[in-house]
């Protein structure tokens, strides 16, 4: 996906009256969020689901929360990254429930979520007490090693 | 067996760019893979794709065959090269990628096992009435035993890994009341090098020269050659200069070089590249010295003279072509040298990492550079200290050495320490100029500075 057609989604979406919109092609998603009042900057984001790597320079600027909304809640916390290659589950069967939600009280040594890497179903537990704060990474994507999966506010418990 | 969709690169720097360029010309989608340390590295940008597999330290990162096996997983990648060095000759990784259905693209596991054991192949050579370097039959496991063969070799003798190779696991042993000591220091060496203390005895030559032919077999048992490779420049055994042809090579020597190289292939069956190494006595004799089961380091200067692509070979090889040259269709025109350039201080050789302000590859006629080097790039300190090939053509020697002196000159590479100040000493020495050096000339060389 490249600027120009990325300029197009904007304006189109300008155009419709649009607020979100997410693209994906060839393993590359573009989600876009425009702001509520008029003239605002629309927020970008570039998601390579191979690549994004919260440690380095951020390659797109993360969508805003509300427009006015205070510090948002990824600048917070502690992340949880992936410490094997392999695909992120969220439960441990398909349609068993999550083991653990946005909100979550965790404790240490909990299991956060699957890593299944060469068919082998790898728990990865959390290191620390806290709450879930966000889950970074859809089930069922790829994961690298590195790759954050969840931030944690390790101050609450 | 139709061309692959997708290879995963494992490997990194110049290697992993160098594939990456052949899967591209083949319109073969890539995969690099990366430690965290290497995340801007250039083999990662020229990717189709990328995937992080560990922190710096190789064996979490590079060499972990879990993260590799499931980064090709994740990607769809259906087939691996694993370059040189890491993994390229790791029979279990060879094995593994194939039992997931990944093609390996090089030999096979067992071709890597028996290659990989260096006393082993030997016996197997030597089955094969294949002249090798005079030593005992298979490991040594006592001191006793190893004076006896030594002393119906006689001295100087050389104590080596059975699982070392590249120059790696050696003892020089000149003398009787030597041996006992160097025996069991080699033996806890190995053990620690390579997880084998295991050690065999060959007779040490002195003043030889390393003449190497580059094979190539597909599957259907064809084998071909692509003449020989001098890389008798070598400190502590390490390459540092190679060279094609040999000046020491004629005609009737390269054939017979070739024949026996191609026996020693067929010998176990092998296939995809490889490369058997020789050592030439001063009476032009020669004795297999080892089998290298992976693309080499200094492939360029062959690719240069014959003008054929190695690694685009390997790829259609693996994919099930057969050999796209048939043995009369290829030919040595003109002269190529290789300098490897390492991030090390010239006068000491100790490592040299760090952060390339500058560079500035040569160019012009003649001149061909394999490098992952970029301005602004980081060379780590935890991989090997390559950081560039330089190779000149010329259709003389002289015109080859002409343009890397040229070369040398040219190539600026700011920030970091290289051993270009002794290369261009090396190209300048008259001994080299005359071609007349063996794999003592570059101790000698910088002893004598």
């Amino acid at each position: 996906m490249n600027l120009k057609e990325i300029k197009e989604l904007i304006e189109l979406m300008r155009q419709t009256g649009v607020s979100e919109l997410e693209v994906e092609r060839s393993g590359v998603r573009v989600r876009i969020r425009t702001g509520r009042t008029g003239g605002e900057e629309p927020a970008v984001t570039v998601v390579h689901p191979l690549s994004e790597r919260a440690s380095q320079e951020p390659s797109a600027v993360k969508p805003s929360a509300e427009p006015g909304a205070p510090q948002p809640a990824e600048e917070q916390g502690v992340l949880v990254r992936s410490p094997i290659v392999g695909t992120f589950y969220r439960s441990a069967s398909p349609d068993g429930p999550n083991y653990v939600e946005v909100g979550d009280v965790v404790k240490k040594g909990q299991i956060l979520c699957i890593v299944e890497a060469m068919k082998l179903m790898n728990e990865i537990e959390s290191e620390t007490d806290g709450r879930i704060l966000e889950v970074l990474i859809e089930n069922a994507r790829p994961v690298e090693y590195g790759q954050p999966l969840f931030r944690i506010d390790p101050t609450s418990a | 067996m139709a061309m692959f969709n997708k290879i995963l690169v494992a490997n990194r720097g110049e290697i992993a760019l160098r594939v990456i360029r052949a899967c591209k010309e083949l319109g073969i989608r890539t995969v690099a893979i990366y430690s965290q340390i290497d995340a801007r590295a250039l083999h990662v940008r020229a990717a189709d794709e990328q995937v992080c597999v560990g922190p710096a330290d190789n064996a979490l990162s590079y060499r972990n065959i879990p993260n590799i096996l499931s980064a090709a997983e994740i990607t769809g990648a259906d087939a691996i090269h694993p370059g040189y060095g890491f993994l390229a000759e790791n029979p279990h990784f060879a094995e593994v990628c194939e039992s997931v259905g990944l093609r390996f693209i090089g030999p096979t596991a067992e071709h890597i096992a028996l290659m990989g054991d260096k006393a082993k192949a030997r016996e197997v050579m030597r089955k094969k009435s294949i002249p090798v370097v005079a030593g005992s039959e298979g490991v040594v496991t006592s001191e006793q035993e190893a004076a006896r063969i030594a002393a119906a070799l006689g001295y100087p003798v050389m104590i080596k890994a059975a699982a070392g190779g590249g120059g790696r696991g050696l003892r020089v042993v000149n003398r009787e009341d030597e041996l006992n000591r160097s025996f069991q220091s080699a033996q806890a060496e190995a053990k620690a090098a390579f997880g084998d203390e295991s050690v065999y005895v060959e007779k040490y030559y002195i003043e030889p020269r390393h003449i190497e032919i580059q094979i190539m077999a597909d599957d259907k048992g064809r084998v071909v050659t692509f003449g020989e490779r001098d890389c008798s420049i070598q400190r502590r055994h390490q390459k540092l200069l190679e060279e094609s042809p040999s000046p020491v090579v004629e005609e009737p020597l390269r054939r017979e070089l070739s024949r026996v190289a191609v026996e020693a292939a067929r010998a176990v069956g092998y296939l995809n590249a490889g490369t058997v190494e020789f050592l030439l006595d001063k009476q032009s004799n020669f004795y297999f010295l080892e089998m290298n089961t992976r693309i080499q380091v200094e492939h360029p200067v062959t690719e240069v003279v014959t003008g054929i692509d190695l690694v685009k070979e390997q790829i259609l090889i693996a994919a099930g072509r057969p050999l796209s040259y048939r043995q009369q269709e290829i030919r040595i025109r003109g002269c190529a040298i290789e300098c490897r350039i390492n991030a090390e201080c010239p006068d000491t050789f100790t490592p040299s990492p760090g952060t390339v302000v500058d560079y500035v590859p040569p160019g012009g006629p003649g001149i061909r550079v394999d490098s992952a080097l970029f301005p602004g790039c980081t060379v780590p300190p935890h991989y090997d200290s390559l950081v560039a090939k330089i190779i000149a053509f010329g259709d003389t020697r002289e015109e080859a050495v002409a343009r890397m002196n040229r070369a040398l000159a040219e190539c600026r590479i700011e920030g970091i320490k290289t051993n270009i100040p002794l290369q261009r000493r090396i190209l300048n020495d008259p001994a080299f100029l005359k071609g007349r050096y063996s794999t003592n000339f570059l101790e000698k060389f910088i002893a004598g500075e």
